[in-house]
């Protein structure tokens, strides 16, 4: 980037000081070789409100505490739009590839909205014609109609936090649907979309192995086309981190996931990605996309952006409150704060993300998507290469087994 | 002459020697309101924080006494440490008179014995000064039998006072007066002068504190060192009080300081005696002698690109520390480093908390040992300070380790346990000897078992009551072995351990347990072997950590994922990797933390 750029940059600061507060320094972003094709572009939608927070949550959400209804639909809904208009010069042109609605708990909101946001993005950004659209659903919150409604909007896919199918377990999550609950409402989206992804935890407070593969079996049976399993983790400044809940030791924790790997596997769910899971052709394109450090623009409270240029790569936020973000959005604010990612940053943002896939990614990506050449992290993959946490083959970069377990340790390498 | 008094003070620690000489200062006028600060002879931080004399300092003071006269005292303040004993008493012998201060709740500990033993010894007039008389819980009456009982010098008349609340203080200081006497020399004999402390200043190189015997010392004078030979010229003369101020002589009987532009302190000794060059005294004056570092440590850079910074560092310490010894070594599992003699244990940790305080250096220390003496199968005899440096066993006919005579005194509800703890560490009991309330234990103890952690476990089973003094007494033959760790199956060089062999296999399978409690799991298994020559005779095992991954990522807030990476990485900074393995600083301390048998 050129100095006259910068003080382009600093000078809109100055004039803006809401819209951009965060300039990287010159060294960081000097010598970006230059993007000769913006990278695929997703669309991901917040929708901040959750009937009650569970403890072990760490998203952007707010308890709606009064029910559907009085949430303040129309109002955040303008908000979106308003929010989308002003950022589509950013990506003008580009094709979104999918969108995503998450929460908080998107299916909190009613279908008539849903058709409202997706609506105008056809009509404010050239949206793929075969785009997958997925919305995030509670199954606590679920009706029958509510779900054919979201696919006449236009939604392709439905994800569901399920968690746990026990009912013991739910209840220590804080959930606020039963086993009974979970069940109905998967197979209830099962009857409506093709594609279902269902999101369940394991290493659940005193659960025990075969509890977890009962869970695992369960989520199998129902036959959904994409599983997320994750391991329960006890995020700062969440209930569950401040009294932690007595949880299964390493050792067994590490067993359910071996177990449910190849549980899964030998159903048809292939691994693709750390906590990802699913039948040939259904991987989550709209994951992906981050994995593969693709670009995305994120609307509604809290959500981030991550958006390449002919020059440099930015990340932006919107304000997290979603009374601040309606207001700021509506008043043509959205932008809360918008950074370039420096050079030296890119080469373990990149890895952090790709090197989840289980198959890794193409060795070009990394130039065609950061405009860096992969030179720049021989050092950070020689020293991983000797610890066998990382291999080069056929033209892929990945992570072995071993670094799929450690992969803390793998990415360690390449900060700095 | 008839008119100076030349004491010091001796107390244990806490009992409040410091202020009662802040106490002094500020009656005698030495420094205004203003420039008072809590305890002003304790100049380091360290001192100051940690209630201590590190360094003797001192203060001429001006004092009008009740019979109308001025008197000039000058006030030797004393490091209050078993491991600067040698300190101790050098200043004693520059002075007359001994104030003991001693607790008026607590009662006497180890030290005050010690300590007023060796002013007995010199010639020093002791006085007993009773303090923290304004306590709830002091009882004089009771301390005062104490030390006629401990000690066995005279208390009926010993002064009651509070440093705190300034009450009695006057009368310490009449005490003095009448009781210490006035010294005696002669001015125009040939220059005898006594090198009290020394350090280093940054404008002015070398001062020495020194009291004169004999003769006078004047600036332009060209003076020798005795001990060394080595001649200076006097360029300022001065005393402290406590701020310094030149004069134009120093004579028989004063206290002061010389300025004579000595670059080294080495050159500068504790004990040796200042004479003229152009007038020699013909004898030096007696007691001048080597102080021997006791202990040794490795000090080792966490990062090995800090090696240099650290030779620099101990550079600058040494230039105010004669005593502190260093020279570079090798380790294969640390890699460049220092190996340090002490005087002590307080002095090992008073360089350790400076080097990471003034200096900003991040160490890893190896556990403290001692100097051992061998006899080599072809009679040559040699000492090593390093446990890894041992001989081939085939090549060693004799190994001897220093003996330490302790003495311990302790209320009587705590002599069991005390007991239980000295045999636990090989003590030979010598003698016991009930003084009131207090009992006095002396043992012969290995110094090597002394360097561990004697003296916290004392305080542990005493509470805290206990004290103790120690004196080396003899390198003596021993059934010793060399303990090896093996990390992963390579020897780590930097955590052997010379031991007892009898209780060898109960210490090595304890350290390697500690070991395995230390060492964080890593992505293999780590194996944590004992072994003494061949014989592998402990095994345990940190097993491999399962994983470590963030279960979820989706674009989202990167920084939060990023900092969790970079706070793992920071803290395997902080750990020194030996083959694959890290090893954090607190496992080389793992002997320290295992429990006797």
């Amino acid at each position: 980037m050129t100095i006259k750029k910068i003080i382009e940059i600093k000078a809109a600061a100055e004039f803006k000081p809401q819209s951009i507060n965060t300039v990287a320094p010159l060294a960081g972003a000097a010598t970006l070789s230059g993007l000769s094709n913006p990278p695929p572009l997703a669309l991901y939608i917040h929708i901040p409100w959750c009937v009650q927070k569970c403890p072990y949550c760490d998203f952007n959400s707010h308890e709606s505490k009064h029910k559907n209804g009085e949430l303040p639909e129309a109002t955040y809904v303008e908000a979106l739009i308003k929010d989308l208009e002003l950022a589509t010069p950013k990506v003008w042109g580009r094709k979104i590839k999918s969108v995503f609605f998450g929460g908080g708990t998107p299916s909190l909101f009613s279908p008539a909205a849903i058709d409202t946001i997706l609506s105008q993005v056809r009509a404010l950004t050239p949206l793929e014609y075969d785009a997958e659209i997925t919305l995030e659903a509670n199954p606590g919150t679920v009706d029958i109609a509510n779900f054919a409604g979201y696919k006449q909007a236009g939604v392709n896919r439905l994800s569901l936090g399920i968690q746990s199918f026990n009912a013991g377990y739910l209840k220590a999550l804080g959930r606020i649907h039963d086993d009974k609950q979970a069940i109905k409402a998967a197979e209830l989206a099962l009857a409506t979309f093709d594609r279902v992804n269902l999101d369940v935890m394991y290493g659940l407070p005193q659960q025990s192995l075969a509890d977890a593969l009962a869970d695992a079996k369960q989520a199998v049976m129902l036959n959904p086309d994409h599983l997320s399993f994750y391991h329960l983790t006890l995020e700062p400044n969440t209930p569950f981190y401040h009294t932690p809940p007595s949880l299964p030791d390493d050792d067994t924790s590490a067993e359910m996931q071996v177990e449910i790997e190849n549980f899964l596997a030998q159903h048809g769910y292939e691994h693709y990605e750390t906590s990802a899971f699913a039948k040939k052709g259904s991987q989550a394109r709209h994951n992906l996309n981050y994995w593969q450090f693709g670009d995305y623009l994120g609307i509604g409270a809290g959500a981030h952006s991550k958006l390449s240029y002919h020059d440099k790569i930015t990340r932006e936020t919107r304000p997290k409150h979603p009374k601040a973000y309606m207001e700021q959005a509506l008043q043509g604010n959205a932008v809360e704060r918008e950074s370039i990612v420096s050079q030296d940053a890119l080469g373990f943002e990149f890895m952090m993300n790709a090197l989840r896939l289980i198959d890794g990614v193409p060795l070009t990506l990394f130039q065609q998507h950061t405009g860096l050449s992969l030179i720049t992290l021989e050092p950070a993959i020689r020293e991983a290469q000797q610890k066998k946490l990382l291999v080069i083959e056929n033209g892929y970069i990945k992570p072995t087994l071993l670094g799929q377990r450690y992969l803390n340790e793998l990415l360690q390498f390449f900060l700095d | 002459m008839k008119n100076i008094r030349n004491f010091s003070i001796i107390a244990h620690i806490d009992h409040g020697k410091s202020t009662l000489a802040d106490r002094i200062i500020h009656m005698c006028g030495g420094l205004a309101d203003r420039e008072m600060e809590a305890q002003v002879l304790d100049s380091m931080d360290i001192e100051r924080e940690r209630g201590i004399t590190i360094k003797a300092q001192t203060a001429a003071l001006e004092y009008k006494a009740d019979d109308g006269q001025i008197y000039h005292l000058n006030l030797i303040d004393t490091p209050g440490h078993v491991d600067f004993s040698y300190e101790v008493s050098r200043s004693l012998s520059a002075c007359e008179g001994a104030l003991l201060v001693v607790d008026a709740s607590q009662g006497v500990e180890a030290q005050s014995v010690a300590n007023c033993y060796t002013a007995l010894d010199l010639g020093v007039e002791v006085t007993a000064v009773l303090n923290k008389i304004d306590l709830p819980s002091a009882d004089p009456d009771r301390v005062i039998q104490e030390i006629e009982d401990v000690i066995g010098v005279d208390a009926s008349e010993a002064v009651r006072c509070s440093a705190k609340t300034g009450v009695g203080v006057r009368d310490v200081l009449e005490a003095v007066i009448a009781k210490v006497p006035p010294p005696v020399g002669d001015a125009t004999k040939p220059l005898k002068a006594l090198v009290i402390d020394a350090w280093f200043d940054n404008y002015v190189g070398v001062v020495m504190l020194v009291r004169v015997m004999d003769g006078t010392l004047k600036p332009k004078d060209k003076i020798r060192l005795m001990a060394t030979g080595s001649e200076h010229l006097c360029e300022q003369v001065g005393v402290f009080t406590p701020k310094s101020l030149q004069k134009t002589s120093l004579s028989a009987g004063e206290v002061g300081f010389v300025i004579a532009g000595i670059k080294e302190l080495a050159a500068a000794k504790v004990g040796d005696t200042v004479t003229l060059a152009g007038k020699p005294a013909t004898e030096p004056l007696a007691g001048f002698k080597e102080v021997k570092p006791q202990v040794f440590a490795g000090l080792y850079p966490v990062e090995s690109n800090q090696f240099e910074a650290l030779r620099t560092a101990l550079e600058k310490l040494s230039l105010n520390d004669a005593s502190l010894l260093f020279e570079a070594e090798n380790s294969t599992a640390l890699g460049f480093g220092f190996r340090c003699g002490f005087l002590g244990l307080l002095h090992m940790e008073i360089v350790q908390e400076r080097l990471e305080r003034e200096y900003d250096m991040d160490l890893i220390t190896t556990a403290p040992t001692v100097v051992y003496e061998l006899l080599l199968k072809n009679g040559e005899v040699v000492q090593i300070e390093n446990p890894s440096r041992l001989p081939e066993p085939s090549r060693i006919e004799e190994i001897r380790e220093p003996m330490i005579v302790v003495n311990l005194l302790m209320p009587q509800d705590y002599v069991g346990p005390v007991m239980t703890l000295c045999n636990g560490k090989r003590g030979i009991q010598r003698n016991m000897q009930y003084m009131g309330r207090q009992v006095m234990l002396s043992y012969e103890m290995p110094l090597n078992e002394v360097v561990l952690d004697f003296f916290d476990r004392l305080k542990s089973v005493s509470r805290g009551y206990a004290s103790m003094d120690y004196e080396f007494l003899e390198f003596r033959a021993a059934d010793l072995v060399k303990l090896d760790i093996m990390v992963n199956g390579e020897r780590v060089d930097a955590l052997s351990l010379i031991v007892h062999r009898s209780n060898s296999v109960y210490r090595g399978r304890e350290v390697a347990a500690k070991m395995r409690e230390l060492i964080p799991r890593q992505m293999f298994d780590v194996a944590i072997q004992a072994s003494i020559g061949a014989n592998i005779i402990a095994r345990e095992t940190v097993k491999a950590m399962r994983k470590n991954v963030i279960a979820k990522c989706y674009g989202g807030d990167i920084t939060r994922k990023r900092k969790l990476l970079e706070k793992q990485k920071e803290g395997k900074k902080r750990m020194k990797q030996v083959g694959s393995v890290e090893i954090p600083q607190e496992a080389f301390l793992a002997i320290l933390r295992v429990e006797d048998k």
